[in-house]
């Protein structure tokens, strides 16, 4: 598998994701929706796992290569959703944000070459950058809905609609500490302790706070929904940076979560 | 303000007035001295810590305003307050603890007195009076809700529990485990013991251990090539650099539009350079760097250009292969796979283990802990010495069993409903 293959996949899988988000707003369109998203992210599996096997280690060292797992999980998410709460919107809200991602991976791809630095070579690896990539694909979602809600205020459906908020935020935060607490213990293997307040370090810290703070304002305020949601928002915001805007700030100057 | 039940406006200026005593400590006294809670100190503060908790805690069955400090919004500023902190760390480039931020020698970085988030503490957070306050204030509502919930406890609550006493405990061993934290610095020479290491400002200590480096080794990627513009040294084409690995000779390779065979590839040569021309044996010896003898063709299969490429080494120097006045075809340095050393460490007990400590392997021995951290850069897979960071942390134990609990406690959490409205 090589990378020139992408476009191949990643428009087969588009396809197949905007086949199923318009399904999904049809009123017997639910098992088609299902079919096709399902198809797409078959698709779009083969062109990760092919990857794998040609760079013969996992695909998660890069910026781009992350930005793959995310472009996958993001549908997924999206699908889970749309099974467990029937929510037309959903799936044309995650497949809209996962192809921006793909498109960032077409028109600026980054190197994919077989070398992983002897730091990175764990078997804490995968699972570390893994399950954040589901975390911040489930938070993703939820803000989805967030920004959907202060969009268009439906009264009759917004109690509904943060209760689904509230169910990815705890499914997303617990991929986040499961996701910090494996890099920790990874950290002392590679690092010599488990906490060094790296730049990454600190905004996944900051990231996890804010997640913190909209569990416990939901269970004190349970009405009062558009602090929620801007909160939800703000954590949004906190994540990009620690995912990819720490790169940008000089504070990062000494990163050693930098891997090009 | 100030009424029963209180609400946010209280808990915002109860982290305000903490804040500005953290700011004015600061000030007064200069930073924590996180280095003064080693043993015993470390012991007697977290044990006056864990006594002040359960007296607060008892006391709060009687007085409502101590019970408000194990509510959701004391909680909720406590931690937005600490937030707050903790972005401006993440904007702010962040000095080592050990440094002064204050001396001359800082001052030539452009980090003088005049500098507010300096003179605050906020260039070195973790250990700035505004932000030991505010997370010992945040760690004494953590564990106040935590007790809380525990002295009246129902299976129920296990996840809860889990989750609170977890991060309690990671934090709490964290922060008073602090001052026992020893970081060291070993420069361990081939074939001689060992015994002293540097710390953070490098000032020798000599350690109940001793280590002798038996052999160091470096494995190597394949060698790779690629296209360097003659004038600029940039890698071609600009903004997504191309490469190719050459495992084996003869091969026939695709390089961003030119097809280079390779028809000899040794992977450890020497070189023998006369004035006009650089010839490469196959060689297995020390400073030997691999070399590639290649043949370039364009697009159309013209024959441009055949001679000898190399990555070079500390012995030799790296060959590029012009292929016009632009272009040529250059090797850049081997990428590692592997750093590893082989050591034999003796312990003042008189115990003696052998071990091969790479990357990501530590090697444990008598509370220690010894990583590969570096070797003889210029020298290579050739280095005569190996670099070892040396770390010791007795209160691991007591932060891994947090960090279990807080794992456990994530699964509850993925598994948990939310409140029905």
């Amino acid at each position: 598998m090589q990378w020139t293959y992408f476009i191949y996949f990643a428009v087969a899988a588009a396809i197949c994701w905007a086949a199923g988000a318009l399904f999904a707003w049809r009123e017997d369109g639910y098992r088609w929706a299902i079919a096709a998203s399902c198809t797409g992210l078959l698709i779009f599996a083969a062109f990760i796992a092919g990857m794998w096997l040609s760079l013969e280690r996992p695909p998660l060292r890069t910026m781009g290569e992350t930005r793959l797992w995310y472009s996958f999980f993001l549908p997924a998410a999206g699908l889970v959703t749309y099974m467990r709460r029937r929510y037309k919107w959903i799936l044309s809200f995650a497949v809209l944000l996962s192809l921006v991602f793909v498109c960032i991976n077409l028109f600026k791809p980054e190197i994919h070459n077989k070398a992983l630095m002897p730091a990175l070579q764990s078997p804490w690896f995968a699972p570390h950058v893994i399950v954040y990539m589901i975390a911040y694909a489930v938070l993703g979602a939820a803000t989805l809905a967030a920004v959907y809600l202060l969009a268009r205020p439906a009264q009759g459906k917004q109690s509904q609609v943060m209760e689904l908020c509230d169910s990815l935020v705890y499914v997303g935060l617990a991929f986040v500490t499961i996701g910090m607490l494996f890099g920790a213990i990874w950290a002392k293997a590679a690092w010599g302790h488990y906490w060094s307040w790296d730049p990454k370090e600190t905004w996944a810290a900051a990231t996890w706070m804010a997640y913190i703070i909209y569990i416990h304002f939901r269970l004190h305020h349970p009405s009062r929904h558009k602090a929620a949601m801007w909160l939800l928002v703000f954590g949004f915001l906190l994540l990009q940076i620690c995912w990819f805007g720490v790169n940008y700030l000089p504070s990062a100057g000494n990163s050693v979560h930098v891997y090009g | 303000m100030w009424k029963h039940p209180w609400g946010y406006a209280e808990g915002l200026t109860i982290c305000g007035g903490l804040l500005l005593t953290g700011i004015m400590l600061q000030f007064a006294v200069g930073k924590v001295e996180l280095g003064r809670l080693s043993y015993p100190f470390g012991l007697i503060a977290g044990a006056l810590f864990l006594i002040l908790l359960i007296v607060l805690h008892v006391a709060s069955r009687r007085a409502g305003l101590l019970r408000w400090l194990s509510g959701q919004v004391a909680a909720i500023t406590a931690v937005s307050a600490l937030l707050l902190l903790v972005i401006i760390m993440g904007l702010t480039r962040q000095l080592p603890a050990y440094e002064d931020v204050l001396s001359e020698a800082s001052a030539r970085h452009n980090l003088s007195m005049e500098n507010p988030a300096g003179r605050m503490g906020f260039m070195q957070m973790t250990s700035a009076w505004p932000f030991a306050l505010l997370f010992l204030y945040m760690l004494l509502i953590l564990g106040l809700v935590t007790l809380r919930r525990l002295s009246r406890f129902r299976l129920k609550d296990l996840g809860f529990a889990l989750n609170h006493l977890g991060l309690f405990t990671a934090l709490f061993a964290a922060a008073f485990g602090s001052g026992d934290l020893r970081r060291l610095r070993m420069t361990a020479p081939l074939n001689s013991p060992e015994w002293r290491a540097v710390d953070e400002r490098n000032e020798i200590v000599e350690l109940p251990l001793a280590v002798e480096l038996k052999s160091f080794g470096i494995d190597e990627y394949p060698p790779k090539l690629m296209l360097m513009d003659n004038s600029s040294g940039a890698i071609l084409p600009p903004g997504r650099p191309a490469g190719v690995e050459v495992e084996a000779s003869p091969a026939v390779l695709e390089l961003a539009g030119w097809q280079v065979e390779v028809v000899k590839y040794f992977p450890a040569a020497a070189a023998l350079i006369n004035s006009d021309t650089t010839l490469f044996a196959e060689m297995e010896m020390e400073g030997s760097a691999a070399a590639v003898y290649a043949r370039v063709r364009d697009a159309n299969g013209a024959a441009l250009r055949e001679g000898w490429v190399s990555c070079g080494s500390f012995m030799f120097p790296p060959i590029p292969l012009p292929l016009s006045d632009k272009v040529s075809l250059i090797m850049p340095d081997r990428e590692p796979r592997r750093f590893s050393s082989e050591v034999t460490v003796y312990t003042k007990g008189g115990d003696r283990r052998r071990a091969l400590i790479e990357v990501n392997r530590p090697m444990a021995i008598d509370g220690w802990q010894i990583y590969q951290l570096s070797y003889d850069q210029a020298r290579g897979r050739w280095s005569r010495y190996s670099v070892f960071e040396l770390v010791r942390d007795p209160w691991l134990p007591i932060v891994y069993a947090g960090i279990g609990m807080m794992l456990a406690g994530a699964v509850f959490l993925f598994l948990s409903k939310p409140r029905k409205e």
